[in-house]
């Protein structure tokens, strides 16, 4: 694909040489001399292909400044996030991956182990040592990219656990009640905001939580981890098992079925997207949202104009049974980016790439990707980054870019950003707050060849179960049978794949 | 003008006169010939050519090796469709599915086509006509959105109403038992009023002498209706019909991916999402490519026996 563009790019800009070249009365042998300088001393091309988190494609101001400032030509092809991944193999399967190829996540990450495995995929490892920037990432998170201990891919940084909880404290102070420390008071506020009619209106018309069809990034895996669920897989008696055969995950089962059966969460969660789940805490109907806590920011400039007396408050320190908290980790990272040998013929088209992503880790660069342009998107504050209040514009001109950051803040020295709104700081320092309470996922760095292959169908088999558990369609014995089914399609493989690996390492 | 002699003339002729013939007459039709190609030369490139791909169905395919390069893993991706579990269910559903559509929402358009006919005032007729059609040209994701946002039990206006009305509220979205209704209906509103298109058509071009004739022999509108307007337009009933079991297990993938959840997946997996969650999403090409071939081997099978039953029942069929 890349080449046949090239072709034509040669051959347009040949013929359109050869029509100047014949008006000056020239003939044909200045303009073939005439064009091969001209491409080398140029812009460096390449493609790109990222995950798109808005609605359109971004405008390009930011775009061609930074091309101006790594002398670089981007061609980056925007695919929506909601399916990303049916692009990435369509465009694995047709041979047409871009130079440069981002991975959305970690589970496609996974499926693409094996290509990787099989030498597909440029190793950069050896390289990075020669770029000022890229050495400066973290090595602990660069190890969790890692496969068989080589490193394949830039990781675009992320906070280890954004999540906890938002909630509406005028409903929380209308009925005296604080942010909850344990799952019953949790649980309690959730009632309380579904009964006691919170919002003093006199009718029965509000709910406690509000979730979606995520048991991952919605409130599931939170609440989960409250009540002492390992994170993806955990120990027992010495032996690497996935979370739903722990009794706190069937804990929290029952936790939820119970909150759904009593009507203190929205009934049809399982088919509600983010957008609806976001519109039932921002349009008054529901008072707690379990998710990343950041979110507060663009909940509260979006629900205030709704309703301007409205006030929100984060929290995250919620006790299990044991008296303790636990929250889910991620590995370091969010995005990834690989770099396809279809695509990327020469060590020295790979380093012009490497040296574009060297360049984007510089302070000005990560700036304007994540930030935009000063004075423009956002003004500085005590040396920290405030973005205009217009989150519309942002959206449209800066927000897509920052979904080809590399490394994070501390990493690329970009600005740390600094909010007008409260409860966004206290949103930021409740991140931080959250690395001392941290379970990691064990199976990151492990390798299991039928968790790559079958993974996420498996996978299905037990999301499919949770929910009509919740629901009341199915009881402990069909749960259980799920994960009989589970076992018995590859997840015992899987089982003894990981223990394997894990034992070796 | 096919009179003996001719025929017998023909028979003597030698091959070298016969390929002259036949050149003399594609020259004299040059123009029509001309006209086929790019239909020709659209099903070479775009389906048959494809069919080449189906080769990966036995391969253990690898994008980066290529047809040529992967390895040949026999009738194994099979193999394992036959013995997964879910294959049954995903058959049955599929089964089902399509049994309905053909049930219930082919005959409806009929139904409504003649509904429509007994109208006497054009206008109203035409009026009529024109709004019906209007939900075809909705994308499936406006309506299962509109129906979600009708249906839903966090304040949809359907389960409002009936809680108004002192009714049990209908878990409509997350109960497996609602969502074949759900399915049906859906299709039905969207595609009911553009299939009467053809189907007046036909009714149009039927001679009105044989209405008139009917009614000096006393038969009432009904009547008519049941003796001269429904065998006029039989042969074509029977070809769509055929036709439509040629679409079979073409259910309208997008439609029923909207509407799956981990709820009502036991009767709403058919093959069409099995293949793309397994092929697109989880990135098994070969194994999914078996899928889609079993489905396509399926579909011939019954366009095949569908034509042959009405050959054998005095129609004409498709081919």
């Amino acid at each position: 694909m890349a080449s046949w563009k090239q072709m034509c790019a040669a051959f347009s800009v040949g013929v359109s040489l050869v029509a100047i070249a014949g008006c000056g009365a020239e003939n044909e042998s200045a303009s073939s001399e005439g064009e091969k300088p001209s491409a080398e001393e140029g812009p460096f091309k390449f493609t790109i292909m990222a995950n798109l988190h808005t609605a359109e494609v971004p405008e390009k101001e930011v775009q061609h400044l930074l091309e101006e400032a790594t002398n670089t030509e981007l061609d980056i092809q925007w695919v929506p996030d909601s399916n990303y991944e049916e692009r990435l193999n369509t465009a694995f399967a047709t041979g047409t991956l871009p130079q440069a190829v981002y991975m959305k996540n970690q589970t496609t990450y996974d499926q693409f182990k094996d290509a990787i495995r099989d030498g597909q995929f440029w190793e950069i490892g050896p390289y990075l040592d020669e770029y000022e920037n890229l050495k400066k990432l973290k090595p602990e998170v660069v190890e969790n990219t890692m496969v068989d201990g080589k490193v394949y891919a830039l990781y675009q940084g992320r906070p280890l656990a954004r999540s906890g909880i938002i909630y509406r404290k005028d409903w929380a102070d209308n009925l005296g009640l604080e942010a909850p420390t344990t799952i019953e008071e949790f649980a309690e506020m959730a009632r309380a905001f579904t009964e006691d009619d919170p919002d003093g209106n006199g009718r029965d018309d509000t709910i406690g939580l509000t979730d979606r069809n995520d048991l991952v990034y919605g409130a599931f895996k939170t609440v989960a981890s409250w009540h002492g669920t390992p994170n993806g897989w955990g120990e027992k008696d010495g032996e690497l098992l996935p979370e739903f055969m722990f009794d706190e995950y069937i804990d929290t089962l029952d936790f939820f079925k119970e909150l759904h059966e009593n009507g203190y969460m929205n009934k049809d969660f399982p088919v509600t997207s983010k957008p609806d789940q976001q519109a039932l805490l921002k349009n008054g109907t529901a008072g707690i949202y379990v998710g990343s806590m950041g979110d507060v920011l663009t909940l509260y400039s979006e629900a205030s104009q709704i309703n301007p007396d409205l006030e929100f408050d984060v929290h995250n320190y919620v006790e299990g049974p044991d008296g303790e908290y636990n929250i889910w980790a991620i590995p370091g990272y969010g995005n990834l980016v690989i770099f396809p040998k279809s695509a990327v013929q020469t060590e020295e088209e790979l380093k012009s790439i490497l040296s574009f992503y060297d360049q984007l880790m510089e302070p000005e660069n990560a700036n304007l990707i994540y930030w935009g342009i000063e004075d423009e998107h956002y003004t500085i504050e005590d040396g920290k980054a405030v973005a205009i209040e217009d989150t519309q514009r942002t959206e449209r001109e800066v927000k897509p870019y920052q979904s080809i950051e590399i490394g994070e803040a501390e990493t690329n020295g970009r600005y740390l950003g600094q909010s007008h709104y409260p409860v966004k700081l206290k949103a930021d320092e409740l991140e931080i707050d959250n690395e001392s309470y941290l379970v990691h996922d064990p199976t990151t760095t492990l390798h299991s060849p039928t968790a790559q292959t079958h993974g996420e169908r498996l996978q299905q088999i037990i999301n499919d179960a949770t929910y009509q558990y919740i629901l009341g369609q199915t009881d402990l014995a069909g749960f259980e049978q799920a994960v009989e089914t589970w076992r018995s399609q590859g997840g015992d493989d899987m089982i003894s794949e990981y223990n394997e690996s894990y034992n070796q390492q | 003008m096919d009179s003996p002699i001719m025929a017998n003339k023909k028979w003597t002729r030698t091959k070298a006169e016969r390929r002259q013939e036949l050149w003399r007459k594609i020259k004299k039709n040059k123009w029509i010939y001309l006209m086929i190609a790019p239909g020709l030369l659209y099903f070479f490139v775009y389906k048959y050519i494809p069919m080449y791909g189906l080769i990966i169905a036995f391969q253990d395919y690898k994008p980066y090796l290529g047809i040529t390069g992967s390895e040949w893993v026999g009738l194994d991706h099979f193999r394992r469709l036959f013995a997964d579990p879910d294959f049954w269910m995903i058959f049955k559903n599929t089964l089902v599915l399509f049994a309905l559509q053909v049930c219930i929402s082919f005959p409806v358009p009929i139904i409504l086509a003649l509904m429509l006919n007994e109208l006497r005032s054009r206008a109203y007729q035409r009026s009529i006509q024109t709004m019906i059609y209007i939900p075809h040209f909705m994308s499936w994701v406006v309506i299962v959105s509109i129906s979600y946002v009708m249906l839903t039990l966090d304040g949809g206006i359907v389960n409002n109403i009936l809680r108004a009305l002192q009714f049990d509220q209908i878990n409509f979205l997350l109960n497996p038992e609602w969502f074949r209704p759900m399915y049906i209906l859906q299709i039905i509103w969207r595609e009911a009023g553009w299939g009467t298109i053809i189907f007046l058509a036909a009714i149009a071009a039927v001679d009105p002498q044989l209405y008139e004739a009917a009614k000096m022999d006393g038969a009432n509108r009904f009547r008519q209706m049941w003796h001269i307007t429904l065998p006029a337009i039989r042969s074509v009933i029977i070809v769509l019909l055929i036709l439509k079991i040629g679409d079979v297990l073409e259910l309208g993938f997008e439609h029923v991916y909207l509407l799956l959840n981990a709820s009502n997946r036991e009767v709403a997996e058919i093959f069409d999402t099995y293949v793309y969650t397994a092929g697109l999403r989880q990135g098994q090409f070969s194994y999914s490519t078996a899928v889609g071939f079993f489905k396509g081997v399926v579909g011939l099978i019954l366009v095949v026996m569908a034509n042959w039953l009405a050959k054998r029942y005095g129609e004409e069929g498709i081919y």
